[in-house]
């Protein structure tokens, strides 16, 4: 499993990203840069990336991270472990990621509870109709809001 | 900086070229000095799809990709002119019928094939050139075989490319400067886009020569699917090309 047409991420979509627009263009943040994070075959490899990820948003003093991905199923096992590899250094995750009906986590874990699902598909599957569960403006707002909401409960002096 | 020129209209007509009054014209006899270095590809078409008129047949949709191209600087910095109203359509088949998917096919009726209006698809004003291509048999599903769609199209861009370069400036219809601005003080946000990197249609490329393009690009998978961290800037101006 990998990219199902309704959630690749065209090279249009990533010229226009939403989710670029609304983190770069919010006051309250002040962003980093976009780190991208390919998808090994290797369940070792898989693990290795992710955490050098993780390891390099903290080293970059992140507060936070959004997390996307254009595929699901086996990427899934990537995209949780990238996402547990943040939490076990205490940076608060929120990201898109399609799931619908057919495409939860594969793979499951306690730093998962900042992912928005993405699916558009009225059944809620894999449509295979080009750009049908890509992420949105909308989508890109409330992961956004949700993000800021997790740092300030993680931030001692904000309490 | 981006200008963007509007494209009011694309018509089949005797060269490939850009006009100042906002037209595209399209010469399918590119095609050949395009394909001569191609053994993987059969044969290629190009069509051009008006807005509405998507009640026609496709093969399965490999990428839409916006006509951009640098004019001064690298990428990430510096001047890219981009063209609105039309973008590019790569479709993929192979000579016995298999289509150039990984994980699903969006072959079929275009109109139910296509979902408009995301920011990775086309508005229902814009128009669509489709470049299609049937590779030989069998190489849909090998790296090589897409890897030479990409790039036939991407040549079949580049036309269209040094002829958006000469356009002048203050004829574009928009302009955006984007910063990189540090707000002191503020959260600091990190964006991780998990990317494809498994194989012949599962493959992301970054730091093309051009915005979106394919020449001069790295596969992630080549990079050992390391995390590549980009300014966005880079990011906004092109730096990742979708090779699926």
């Amino acid at each position: 499993m990998g990219i199902g047409p309704s959630t690749k991420e065209t090279t249009l979509h990533h010229f226009r990203d939403p989710l670029l627009d609304v983190v770069s263009s919010d006051e309250e943040l002040d962003l980093l840069g976009v780190l991208v994070v390919g998808t090994p075959d290797d369940h070792a490899d898989k693990m290795l990336v992710g955490t050098r990820a993780a390891a390099m948003a903290e080293c970059m003093r992140a507060d936070g991270v959004i997390m996307t991905s254009d595929g699901w199923g086996n990427s899934d096992v990537d995209y949780a472990n990238t996402c547990e590899q943040l939490g076990i250094r205490g940076i608060p995750v929120t990201g898109l990621k399609f799931s619908g009906k057919n495409g939860g986590f594969v793979v499951e874990n306690k730093y998962l509870d900042g992912i928005k699902d993405i699916c558009k598909n009225a059944e809620g599957i894999e449509s295979c109709i080009v750009g049908e569960n890509n992420a949105t403006e909308l989508d890109a707002r409330t992961v956004t809001a949700l993000l800021k909401l997790k740092m300030r409960r993680n931030s001692p002096a904000d309490k | 900086m981006i200008r963007s020129f509007h494209i009011n209209s694309v018509v089949n007509r005797g060269t490939n070229d850009i006009t100042n009054e906002g037209v595209l014209t399209v010469e399918e006899s590119c095609l050949h000095d395009i394909l001569s270095g191609e053994p993987l590809i059969e044969n290629a078409g190009i069509t051009i799809i008006p807005p509405g008129e998507h009640n026609i047949r496709t093969d399965t949709i490999m990428d839409i990709i916006p006509i951009s191209t640098k004019v001064l600087g690298k990428l990430g910095e510096g001047i890219t002119h981009t063209l609105t109203g039309v973008y590019v359509m790569l479709t993929g088949v192979d000579t016995e019928g298999k289509q150039t998917h990984e994980f699903g096919s969006s072959e079929g009726i275009l109109a139910e094939q296509l979902c408009l209006n995301r920011a990775g698809t086309p508005s229902e004003r814009d128009y669509i050139i489709s470049f299609h291509v049937t590779l030989k048999a069998g190489m849909g599903q090998e790296r090589p075989g897409p890897l030479a769609a990409h790039r036939a199209c991407d040549r079949f861009v580049q036309i269209y490319r040094e002829k958006l370069k000469k356009l002048k400036g203050e004829m574009c219809s928009e302009r955006h400067e984007y910063h990189d601005i540090v707000r002191p003080g503020k959260k600091k946000v990190l964006i991780v886009k998990q990317v494809a990197g498994q194989g012949a249609m599962y493959d992301t490329w970054l730091f093309p020569k051009e915005p979106s393009g394919v020449d001069g690009g790295h596969s992630i998978i080549d990079l050992g699917n390391m995390p590549v961290l980009l300014t966005p800037n880079e990011y906004r101006d092109g730096a990742i090309r979708s090779m699926q």
